[in-house]
């Protein structure tokens, strides 16, 4: 089987093995984690010298860390002795990271400051060269901060292209951007990476059926009537509605379709008037009209803006996801604001979320789906809307309505490329 | 009211208390194991607080060593008060969505619906003031779903009780989860 036996040349037909294969898992750690900007954390997380989270680019555990000179430092968390992690805790403050087993010594920006048993023998290791294996590329963008493990990928930047209008319509409407609220929940799904990915890209369409039994069906309509998919670049991609220039501020502004909003309280609701009052002035008016629905960043980056979390789906073999998410909130607000509007994530998303126990199920079936045998004359149909997507006058890259599954074709397409480049 | 009026006015824990109190908690269990979600409603009163903390590996303080609190399971928790996310912050028009939700067919991830057998235990009532009872129980609960593995929830439930008549309804419930990792269908279940 090759890879292009798997994605047809227009990706409207894409075979099962794409989610189930371990032969092609194999090639999408080559291809993918291998070769992709892949998030990290958020600046928010380490904000003082000797701060630490751990992360996972793909599989590789990664520690990310604030240095004594307020750089941002990425290594496997893995010893260069005998392997072992050398932090084992999610987050904190620390000095030095050290192996359980021998205590090898490192420094937050993972250069290797002791060997305890040297001193017993004559020779001595040259210790520039046993530190902690860096992430070769590093870079940050609006806070947010990505690794890749290819040291000739492009700039974040050019990586991200487009991408950051559609991002910055979210970040740049809060005067002093965003923040991660606390550790991320995380929790393991049995499905492919790709399941959850495809459905905070684009599908917003899946609402009115798979949540039928809690969305309303004036939510859905809005979704209908207002909604678009924009594809900046293959392999990311925005959905939103674009409200009319007269609607009334509380039905655009972010953060008014979380129950922890509206029983928040007139203060925090003010609050958020008040920043959409002001969202024009800092992201434009076509921006400030924007009400997010959800994004991706390839490869498996997402972002819930309707219940402010940003998600990294990490895969754990073809058949296991673990789910990170975080909640977010406006770095401005006063504490108490933030606390409410944490709950607008949580109580819908995550794995408590009354919304979410519906998505990873389907996910967790979809997969079972991809797993069955004797239907190779059934590909998944990803046809919708073929080649209805068009460019827009004044949002980059292509749009469409939401119905149409062009995002995920742009990301196949972009993904068995990857794919084909390291086949054998 | 002071510390110390609070605290001549506590209660004594009776065998009678204790029983009522257990009694309490089985009903309550029978009702969910028994998808009576309507009647559990009932137990809880419409100023409930509903939380499950979110639970985490920190950093373990070294100049807190030979000290029990090095370890508690207090440092673990991002609870309503952290400036973190708890799993769940919940009161009761989030459980009245819940509840409503398990009753219409396209609930799908309860469409045939699980499985559900709970132990509660350990019941200590650590405090009686006047018309409200401070007590932690602990729970391991069964969770089947069809076409899928068996699953094993174990947890604690710290609950402030509110004494009415010959019952009580309840009024605050901390729910702490006791997996490291989070390898289940949905933390969204009625605890």
């Amino acid at each position: 089987m090759r890879i292009s036996d798997v994605v047809s040349d227009d990706a409207s037909l894409i075979r099962r093995q794409a989610w189930s294969d371990p032969d092609v898992y194999a090639l999408e750690k080559k291809g993918i984690f291998a070769k992709a900007w892949l998030f990290l954390a958020h600046e928010s997380q380490i904000r003082e010298p000797g701060d630490f989270v751990q992360a996972y680019m793909g599989e590789t555990p990664i520690i990310v860390s604030r240095g004594p000179d307020q750089n941002v430092y990425a290594n496997i968390n893995s010893c260069t002795h005998r392997g072992l992690p050398v932090c084992r805790s999610d987050h904190g403050n620390t000095k030095s990271f050290v192996c359980p087993y021998h205590n090898w010594n490192y420094d937050v920006t993972g250069k290797l400051q002791a060997i305890p048993q040297e001193r017993h023998v004559e020779g001595r290791p040259d210790k520039s060269q046993l530190g902690l294996k860096a992430v070769p590329r590093v870079e940050s963008w609006n806070g947010m901060i990505f690794g890749c493990f290819d040291p000739e990928v492009e700039s974040l930047d050019d990586y991200l292209g487009d991408m950051r209008f559609y991002l910055d319509a979210f970040f740049g409407r809060f005067p002093q951007g965003i923040e991660f609220y606390g550790a991320p929940q995380r929790w393991k799904i049995n499905a492919n990476w790709k399941l959850p990915v495809e459905n905070q890209l684009g599908d917003v369409n899946h609402g009115p059926f798979l949540h039928a039994a809690v969305i309303p069906p004036e939510a859905n309509a809005e979704v209908f009537e207002l909604g678009l998919s924009a594809v900046p670049k293959p392999g990311h991609g925005a959905t939103f509605r674009l409200m009319p220039e007269d609607a009334p501020v509380e039905s655009v502004a972010w953060g008014f379709e979380g129950l922890a909003t509206l029983l928040g309280g007139v203060e925090v609701q003010e609050y958020l008037r008040e920043i959409q009052a002001q969202a024009a002035e800092r992201v434009g008016p076509l921006r400030a009209r924007m009400k997010g629905l959800t994004y991706g960043v390839y490869p498996n980056l997402s972002f819930l803006w309707s219940n402010t979390a940003f998600k990294v789906s990490h895969p754990r073999g073809p058949g296991q996801v673990e789910y990170w998410c975080w909640s977010v909130v406006p770095a401005d607000a006063p504490d108490e604001f933030k606390k409410i509007l944490r709950g607008n994530h949580t109580a819908f998303f995550g794995p408590g979320g009354i919304l979410e126990q519906e998505d990873s199920e389907a996910w967790v079936q979809q997969f079972q789906g991809a797993k069955i045998e004797n239907v190779d004359d059934r590909p998944f149909f990803y046809g919708l809307g073929l080649d209805e997507e068009k460019a827009h006058p004044d949002l980059p890259g292509l749009v469409s309505v939401t119905a149409n599954e062009f995002y995920a074709r742009h990301f196949f397409k972009r993904w068995r490329a990857a794919l084909e480049e390291v086949e054998s | 009211m002071s510390a110390e009026a609070a605290i001549a006015e506590a209660m004594p824990v009776t065998p009678e208390l204790q029983h009522a109190v257990e009694q309490f908690y089985y009903r309550e269990a029978r009702l969910l194991d028994n998808r009576q979600y309507q009647t559990w409603l009932t137990l809880c009163s419409e100023s409930i607080r509903y939380v499950m903390p979110a639970r985490t590996n920190p950093l373990v303080d070294n100049a807190a060593r030979g000290d029990e609190a090095m370890i508690s399971v207090e440092h673990e928790l991002e609870g309503v008060e952290s400036e973190g996310t708890p799993i769940r912050n919940e009161t009761y028009p989030y459980l009245m969505l819940r509840v409503e939700r398990s009753f219409k067919p396209n609930a799908w991830a309860e469409n045939p619906p699980a499985r559900t057998r709970r132990i509660v235990g350990n019941v200590e009532i650590s405090n009686v003031l006047e018309d409200r009872l401070s007590v932690t129980s602990v729970f391991h609960l069964f969770y089947s779903r069809p076409g899928s593995e068996n699953f094993l929830y174990a947890g604690q439930r710290r609950d402030v009780l509110l004494r009415e008549g010959d019952s009580y309804r309840i009024l605050d419930r901390v729910i702490v989860m006791d997996v490291a990792e989070i390898a289940l269908p949905t933390l969204g279940l009625f605890f």
